[in-house]
């Protein structure tokens, strides 16, 4: 695998582990949600960079699937779980 | 082809550092609409770059194609949850932090 | 606009370009998707053809028609704003001194239609300092990262320009 995907992703993926920290600080349940927003994001793109350096073009699949399910997670927290009172 | 592939290569090394700040942002700045911020903003131009480095390096034009859906799919997920998550702060009562 | 199952009533002809425009565009999605290999299609013809029939059956109303120059120029001048917009934020994050002066502000929106609406309220979203906190009787609450950023020119802006798009002149508003 060239050394640039292999590097950017590992970037990546180190930008997602730091931005794991917000679960444990806090202070709502939507800060936590943020971090799994960063993770629909960031996985997109290291998802994307993994399959263009392992030449697996599967890979672009799923990274629209993780792009639909980030969305869809954001939407029921905002409605459902966290700004459920109303409806 | 080696041009394109060279800037391309580019492109993905400047999106890195977009990435990167929208972390910091995430775990520096003072309260969720900040945050909110630093997320939306920092990542969608850091995966505009991943995708446009991405496309320049591409061999097939419906690799291109596919590759522009997701960052539109992302960018529109990503600006919707961004502001259904400040709504929903806001009528929690949550005040936004501010200098004073 | 769910449990309104009108397309039965609209005259034919009119019915008939609605199914071939999402038909042609069904059919490009699959492509990108699946690729050009024709024995997809076994799959993908069926598929094609639900999708369309929900799509007229779920919105059978044509969604408001863009102008094709009018997108031709919101692209570009979008992609430099969010671009901008993502400096900004880097600025912001990575300097020591973390400079920034949150506050709410209220933009008054003169789009007539709930689309045009949408899609200004997922762009500011995305502009230099802005992120757009509730949506409230033609009342958009803005999160803004610095009080002394242009908020409501850069957004009226971003009007007039939501407006193009959708070949429509909107009023100046007041701030």
């Amino acid at each position: 695998m060239n050394w640039l995907y292999s590097t950017a992703a590992l970037c990546l993926l180190s930008a997602i582990v730091a931005g794991l920290l917000r679960i444990l600080r806090g202070p709502t349940a939507a800060d936590s949600m943020l971090a799994a927003q960063l993770f629909g994001t960031c996985g997109v793109a290291i998802l994307l960079l993994l399959s263009k350096g392992l030449d697996w073009l599967v890979l672009q699949d799923i990274a629209l699937v993780f792009a639909l399910l980030a969305a869809l997670a954001a939407v029921a927290f905002a409605l459902r779980t966290w700004g459920g009172t109303e409806r | 082809m080696a041009f394109l592939h060279n800037l391309g290569t580019i492109c993905i090394l400047i999106g890195i550092p977009f990435f990167v700040s929208g972390t910091i942002g995430l775990l520096r700045f003072p309260d969720i609409y900040t945050r909110l911020h630093a997320l939306t903003k920092a990542d969608n131009v850091g995966l505009g770059f991943v995708v446009l480095g991405l496309a320049l390096q591409a061999e097939q034009w419906n690799t291109v194609a596919r590759l522009l859906l997701i960052w539109l799919l992302v960018l529109v997920a990503s600006s919707a949850s961004c502001h259904l998550v400040a709504r929903a702060a806001l009528r929690k009562k949550i005040q936004p932090w501010s200098r004073s | 606009m769910p449990g309104k199952f009108s397309c039965i009533s609209f005259p034919s002809t009119i019915l008939l370009g609605r199914l071939l425009v999402r038909l042609l565009l069904f059919s490009v999605l699959w492509c990108v998707l699946a690729g050009l290999d024709w024995q997809n299609w076994i799959i993908g013809l069926p598929t094609i053809l639900a999708a369309t029939f929900c799509s007229l059956l779920f919105a059978p109303q044509q969604p408001c028609p863009v102008s094709f120059l009018g997108l031709l120029r919101f692209i570009p001048f979008f992609v430099n704003l969010s671009f901008w917009g993502g400096c900004d934020v880097m600025r912001r994050a990575l300097s020591p001194a973390m400079p920034m002066n949150p506050g709410l502000v209220r933009y008054q929106v003169s789009l007539p239609e709930v689309p045009q609406q949408v899609l200004l309220i997922n762009c500011i979203s995305l502009l230099p300092g802005t992120i757009s906190a509730d949506f409230h009787e033609q009342c958009i609450t803005i999160h803004t990262i610095d009080r002394d950023m242009p908020v409501w020119s850069t957004v009226h802006h971003l009007e007039r320009r939501v407006a193009a798009l959708f070949g429509i002149r909107v009023a100046g508003g007041r701030p």
